[in-house]
C-alpha cells in the first residue's frame, strides 16, 4: 500500500476532522484515489468546507478561477502538493 | 424525495418545449395560450407518470381526490409558465401584471452590499423573479443550476438571453462552491432551488404536505458556512397575465453546532418545507415536480 508522507498525513487529518468522516481514518486514505465523486465520495460543499479549513490553517484561499483545480482536487497527494506550495503559514 | 427526476428521459419536453418557444416567439402570447389547450390535452393523455405524480401531489395540496379538470389545470399551468418564460427571458415584461410581496427585504439586502442566498423551488416560475431582479432592477443575482440534466431546455432558453445565461453557475464541479463563495463575498445574491435532490447530494428527512420525504441540506449548509442570510422566494403564476412574487426571510444567519449539525440543519430544512407547503396550498397548480416526489413507487 502507498504510504502517506508526513504532510499528506497532516492533510488527511485535516480532511477527516473537517468533514467528520466517520468510516475512514486519516491513515487509510489512499493518496492517489479520487477525493470527489468516486473514491472518497466528497461533493462540492465538502470542497468548500475543506477550502475554508485550508484557508484558516495555511493562510491562503483556493480560487475557483484556478485552471489547475481539476488536478488539485483530484487526490490527497495532488491537494497536499498544492497546499504545500501555496501555504503562507 | 426520490432522485428519479434526474433519470427521467424528459418525456415530451424537448419537442413540446421547442414548440411552445416557437409559438411564443412567432405567434404571440394570446394565440399561443389558445394552443396550450391541445398541447395540455395531449400531454395529459400520454404522460402517464406525470399524470400519476400530479394526482398524488394534488391529493395532498388540495386535501381531496383531484378530478380530471384539476389534473388538466395543473398541466396547463405548467405549460403556461413555460410559454411565459420566453417573454420573461427576452425581457418583455410589460404585458404582465406582477405583484411583489416583501420586495423591500430584497432591496435592503442589495443596498447592504452583503451577499445572501435566495432560496426558491420548482413551485412556480423562478424565471419571473430572475428576469425582474436582473433585467429590471439590476440586482446582482446569480443562479446555481443543474445544467446537465435539462440540456435541451437550458440551451434553448440560454439562447434567448445570453446575458442572463451568464448569471448561471453550473453545479457539478468540485470548485463550484468556491465560485459561489467568491460571488457571495462580492455581495451577489445566490439563487438556489431547494426542493430537488441532485445525484449524490446530502439530504435530511422532513415532512412536506403531510408526508415524509428527503430534501437537500446543501443550500442551507452553504448559508451556514458562508454566514449569510437566507431569503425565501416564490414566483407564483396566478392565471391570465398575473404573477405574484413573494419574498420572506428564513434566517438572518444559520449557526450550527458541529456535533449536532445534521439535526440542526434538519430543523431549518423543515422550516423551508413548511413555507413551501404554505405556498403550494396557496397556489396548488404551480407545483412543477412531475415525478415520484414522496418515493411511493419503491426502488
Amino acid at each position: 500500500m502507498d504510504v502517506l508522507s508526513p504532510f499528506e498525513l497532516e492533510m488527511a487529518r485535516l480532511l477527516v476532522e473537517t468533514l467528520h468522516l466517520e468510516d475512514i481514518s486519516p491513515e487509510e486514505i489512499a493518496p492517489e484515489e479520487p477525493l470527489f465523486g468516486e473514491g472518497l465520495g466528497l461533493d462540492s460543499i465538502d470542497a468548500l468546507e475543506l477550502a475554508l479549513a485550508i484557508s484558516k490553517t495555511y493562510g491562503f484561499q483556493l480560487r475557483s478561477d484556478d485552471k489547475e483545480n481539476r488536478r488539485v482536487f483530484a487526490s490527497l497527494r495532488a491537494l497536499s502538493a498544492h497546499v504545500a506550495q501555496c501555504r503562507t503559514r | 424525495m426520490s432522485r428519479q427526476w434526474a433519470r427521467l428521459p424528459e418525456r415530451g419536453h424537448p419537442l413540446a418545449l421547442r414548440l411552445i418557444c416557437w409559438i411564443a416567439l412567432h405567434v404571440g402570447r394570446s394565440a399561443g395560450r389558445v394552443l396550450l389547450y391541445p398541447i395540455t390535452l395531449y400531454f395529459l393523455a400520454t404522460a402517464t407518470a406525470a399524470r400519476r405524480s400530479s394526482r398524488r401531489y394534488l391529493r395532498r395540496a388540495l386535501g381531496r381526490e383531484p378530478g380530471w379538470r384539476e389534473l388538466f389545470r395543473h398541466i396547463h399551468c405548467f405549460a403556461a409558465t413555460i410559454l411565459d418564460r420566453v417573454y420573461f427571458l427576452t425581457g418583455r415584461l410589460e404585458q404582465f401584471e406582477i405583484e411583489i410581496f416583501g420586495g423591500q427585504r430584497i432591496l435592503d439586502q442589495a443596498a447592504s452590499g452583503r451577499g445572501c442566498i435566495l432560496l426558491g423551488s420548482h413551485l412556480g416560475s423562478f424565471d419571473a423573479l430572475r428576469a425582474l431582479g436582473v433585467s429590471l432592477r439590476h440586482l446582482p443575482i446569480k443562479i446555481l443550476m443543474n445544467t446537465t440534466h435539462n440540456r435541451a431546455m437550458t440551451q434553448l432558453l440560454d439562447a434567448l438571453n445570453p446575458t442572463l445565461a451568464q448569471t448561471i453557475i453550473p453545479i457539478g464541479a468540485p470548485d463550484t462552491l468556491l465560485k459561489v463563495q467568491e460571488s457571495l463575498e462580492q455581495g451577489d445574491m445566490i439563487g438556489a432551488l431547494g426542493d430537488r435532490v441532485a445525484r449524490g447530494e446530502k439530504t435530511v428527512r422532513c415532512r412536506f404536505l403531510g408526508q415524509e420525504t428527503a430534501l437537500p441540506i446543501g443550500p442551507l449548509l452553504l448559508a451556514a458556512l458562508m454566514n449569510c442570510p437566507v431569503i425565501l422566494c416564490f414566483g407564483l403564476y396566478r392565471g391570465g397575465n398575473r404573477y405574484a412574487i413573494h419574498f420572506e426571510p428564513l434566517a438572518e444567519r444559520i449557526v450550527l453546532d458541529r456535533r449536532q449539525r445534521r439535526e440542526q440543519l434538519g430543523v431549518w430544512v423543515q422550516r423551508y418545507a413548511d413555507r413551501l407547503a404554505h405556498y403550494a396550498r396557496l397556489a396548488p397548480y404551480n407545483w412543477f415536480n412531475f415525478y415520484d416526489y414522496w418515493e411511493e413507487d419503491g426502488s
